[in-house]
């Protein structure tokens, strides 16, 4: 199992992809990384990120570029870049990452492979390097939906380390993802998905298309609030993040800047030595909006419409058990393409909705573009019903067989 | 008790209180909630606030804090929650504190105290939970954190502004630390920074509705200097006002955090209000709110101990005791428990009272306390059973204890046995010559008695023991002055 370096591994460095955490080794175990060893399971490694999960290419770690294992001049996605490709590029059959607003189901969608984000305070968070508390989980990327339901019945464990993790016992994920989907229904938000470009547009109506083969129902599903989703969330995970951040202030651990010979300035150029520029624009961002005269128009108001998108997902499962969606707007994009900020923001606009309201959503392989990059449709399920994600997933991923592909680069059997 | 006047002013006073719990172990995590060890040596993965630890709340902080809540009668929210109160400073771990600003688990309530005489109810605005921050220590060439102290659970009791004399702050102080002691919630110890008050103080003309700006007074450490303090600050704002009687009051008193003076007995400023600090506070995303039953916070209520002014009511009902003697002893558990301990020897509250608080705690004005002396209860107890049953005089006593004073923890049986001095002289024929010398050396006295006067006797009964110095038995003295005057 590799496992994305914002996790804990006691005594070995967690970078978090910072500099500012260069040299930091982990006083202690996170539970997931406990719950795997007690099933013998091998920890190889700690892999790249984007600077504190900052981010949707992994081009934001402090450290190195990580490349897609399908075009080694693309990005793998991100933030949990390092973790998808690792899996991806068969370097191991097992890594865990974690998602804050898509940053497992984003590189898993890029990389071909599938990622689960389980249900908020289904994985304990204790010894994860908080980004958004509210919005966080550790889920595992695998090459197929077996690997991972196993997984989760390992890691969905209760931690009472975790104030938020459940306390009901994970669910019998991979007897009940057996089960066929003839007869459940589907909600697609076709409304939602209009500006969706064609190519990645055409894959995701197969994928339904084959949905509806094996004998599900569709039905046309309100979800417009997701439109906000991108701007809320940059509003409470940077308000979070904000405070989250604060204790790396060069006092107790991690970077103390030489330059600073009082206690402002080891303030002042710790963090500014230590930290990127992305982590620096969410920190005054997330400052910004919890500041008084500010916090109505921006915090409250974006929790607001947080309880709406909650509301909404609650009316959509009225009358659909799954909800299916593009994982991505897109296949995977050259490294050093998206330069805007907001632009990259976007590659999170359909998996955002998922943390927002703590969403059990998974994200299959589900087709190819004309240049052979992969695309993945991503599937949410109510609260606590993660089995029905695998339920769906399962039935899906038999049905295509896309699991199977392993990129050509990397392919033992293609290059012999 | 006299009440200081202000004239045509009116002080308003309202308190921050905040208090350590005495819980095993600290509000968000495992390790010891305790005083005076090494430097960092009581901490852990959340006390140090590194990356990746979480909180998880004490389960004993939140019953302490709902018996505190039904002491004050007070209404405990069936649901609260923590938020999180950014600021930089290096004895903050995480630089934010988490704290309960939106929703406190105690809501409204009262402290009953006793102010010169009168019972008073001063109402309690709401108190809620938050951690402690570390300590800062000043080296001559750097500074170090301890951070053992960061992350000891607090009680913050903020107070309505509804005091208005430096005596009802200090009254309605000290009851809510008896509150706490009397609830095992807290050894409010004052010097060990257990207990910690700050003072929000203004002035208005006595009538005026709206209140004036108020200052902060900071960390004082004991109730005489808060009333000092409270005194001097009231002064300095009526002077204020005073010295500029047409100008409109809200530009008169620059608000701010002051700290006083022990020395110039002054409060001075420490820093402005203007430049407002911003917390930025948010709901904690790590905790769940605290979800609380009607029964489990009534199985609380019941189950509550004996509440410092409950005893007060028996102590001056039950055992007529005079009312300052019966505040002296509640305000602080100890003495009170200790007076009765001393009680279960010898059945006689007055005398024992006394005896307690006259006698002994007078013993300690200067330095050390009865408390930790040494001196027993029961043998105190003994000694005032050694006076009811005439074995030895008040004067005698009196050696006694001093005695007990100087080689606590010696009993007052074996004091008195040990000394023949202390035994009184009970042979009549010793003692008969000296009331005949002092009946003939009184002729007017012996006239007055024989009038109907019985202070006379009394007069007769002190002079016999003036001769004997207070070594003759009252009660043999009593017997033959009763004989010889009949």
């Amino acid at each position: 199992v590799a496992v994305k370096d914002n996790i804990h591994v006691q005594g070995e460095i967690s970078t978090c992809g910072s500099r500012f955490l260069k040299s930091y080794r982990a006083p202690f175990d996170a539970t997931v990384i406990r719950l795997l060893e007690a099933e013998d399971a091998l920890i190889i490694g700690k892999t790249n990120m984007d600077e504190f999960a900052m981010g949707s290419s992994t081009e934001n770690s402090a450290w190195h570029l990580t490349k897609n294992p399908w075009d080694l001049r693309c990005s793998p996605g991100g933030s949990s870049g390092g973790s998808a490709a690792a899996v991806a590029a068969r370097l191991c059959p097992i890594s865990l990452g974690s998602d804050t607003g898509g940053s497992i189901r984003q590189p898993a969608s890029l990389c071909g492979i599938v990622g689960f984000k389980p249900t908020y305070g289904r994985v304990s968070r204790y010894g994860l390097v908080a980004f958004a508390s509210s919005l966080d989980q550790i889920g595992p990327f695998t090459h197929n939906v077996a690997d991972n339901a196993l997984m989760m019945e390992i890691l969905g464990r209760h931690c009472p380390l975790d104030s938020t993790s459940s306390s009901a016992p994970p669910g019998d994920y991979l007897k009940t993802m057996q089960k066929e989907i003839r007869g459940m229904t589907i909600g697609v938000p076709w409304h939602f998905l209009e500006q969706l470009q064609s190519e990645p547009r055409a894959i995701f109506c197969q994928a339904i298309e084959t949905c509806k083969n094996l004998g599900a129902n569709i039905v046309d599903i309100r979800l417009d609030l997701l439109k906000y989703s991108v701007a809320i969330y940059y509003i409470l995970a940077t308000a979070e993040a904000s405070t989250n951040l604060a204790r790396f202030d060069g006092v107790r651990y991690g970077k103390r800047s030489s330059r600073a010979a009082t206690l402002d300035e080891i303030y002042d150029f710790s963090k500014q030595e230590g930290f990127g520029p992305e982590v620096k624009r969410r920190i005054l961002l997330g400052t910004f909006v919890l500041s008084a005269g500010f916090q109505d128009a921006f915090y409250k108001k974006a929790q607001k419409v947080r309880s709406l998108v909650i509301q909404q997902f609650k009316e959509a499962f009225g009358s659909c058990q799954i909800v299916a969606m593009p994982t991505s707007p897109m296949t995977t994009f050259p490294l050093g393409e998206i330069k805007d900020p907001l632009q990259m923001y976007l590659q999170d606009i359909f998996t955002i909705g998922a943390n927002m309201a703590g969403l059990p959503a998974i994200s299959v392989p589900c087709g190819f573009s004309a240049d052979h990059l992969p695309f993945g449709l991503q599937l949410i399920a109510p609260q606590m019903q993660d089995a029905t994600v695998y339920q769906f997933a399962h039935a899906f991923e038999k049905a295509i067989g896309f699991s199977h592909r392993i990129p050509p680069l990397f392919d033992d059997e293609v290059r012999l | 008790m006299r009440e200081i006047s202000y004239e045509s002013w009116e002080p308003v006073i309202g308190l921050e209180i905040h208090v350590q719990l005495n819980t095993k172990s600290k509000l968000f995590s495992s390790a010891p909630n305790r005083f005076g060890d090494e430097p960092n040596t009581n901490i852990g993965i959340v006390d140090t606030g590194q990356p990746g630890s979480l909180p998880v709340l004490n389960k004993e902080a939140v019953h302490k804090a709902v018996q505190l809540g039904c002491a004050l009668g007070a209404q405990v929210a069936l649901s609260s929650r923590f938020d999180r109160k950014s600021y930089f400073y290096p004895d903050s771990p995480r630089n934010f504190q988490i704290t309960q600003f939106d929703a406190p688990i105690i809501v409204g309530g009262s402290v009953v105290a006793e102010v010169g005489g009168t019972t008073r109810h001063f109402a309690v605005h709401h108190a809620h939970l938050e951690d402690d921050a570390g300590m800062l220590k000043h080296f001559s060439t750097f500074a170090g954190v301890d951070y053992n102290r960061a992350g000891v659970p607090l009680i913050e009791i903020v107070s309505e502004p509804c005091m208005h004399s430096p005596k009802e702050a200090s009254a309605y102080a000290m009851a809510v630390k008896a509150i706490m002691q009397y609830i095992d919630a807290s050894d409010c110890n004052m010097e060990e920074g257990s207990l910690r008050i700050d003072v929000n103080v203004s002035v208005r003309k006595i009538g005026e509705r709206k209140l004036r700006k108020k200052i902060e007074i900071k960390n004082l450490n004991s109730f005489h200097y808060m009333e000092l303090a409270i005194e001097a600050e009231v002064r300095r704002q009526i002077q204020l006002y005073s010295a500029h009687p047409h100008e409109d009051p809200a530009n008169v008193l620059k608000s701010g955090t002051y700290r006083f003076d022990v020395e110039k007995k002054e409060t001075f400023l420490m820093r402005e209000k203007e430049e407002a600090e911003d917390y930025r506070y948010f709901p904690e995303p790590d905790l769940p709110p605290i979800s609380l039953t009607k029964e489990e916070i009534e199985r609380v209520r019941s189950s509550l101990p004996e509440l410092p002014h409950q005893r007060f009511k028996r102590y001056v009902t039950e055992y007529l005791l005079p009312v300052g003697s019966a505040s002296l002893l509640i305000n602080e558990k100890r003495l009170a428990d200790y007076f009765e301990e001393a009680l279960a020897v010898c059945n006689n509250p007055k005398n024992v009272c006394n005896w307690v608080t006259v006698e002994f705690i007078g013993r300690f004005r200067d330095r050390g306390n009865l408390l930790d002396s040494g001196i027993l209860a029961s043998h105190i107890g003994k000694l005032v059973q050694l006076i009811d049953k005439g074995t030895i005089t008040g004067k005698i006593a009196k050696s006694v204890a001093d005695e007990m004073f100087s080689h606590p923890g010696k009993d007052p049986e074996q004091i008195v046995r040990d000394n023949s001095d202390y035994q009184p002289i009970r042979d009549t024929s010793s003692i008969e010559p000296l009331v005949d010398e002092v009946l003939a050396a009184n002729p007017q006295s012996v006239a007055d008695f024989k009038a109907g006067k019985g202070r006379a006797f009394d007069y007769l009964v002190g002079q016999v023991m003036k001769l004997c110095k207070g070594k003759a038995s009252p009660s043999i003295v009593n017997e033959l002055l009763t004989k010889k005057l009949l």
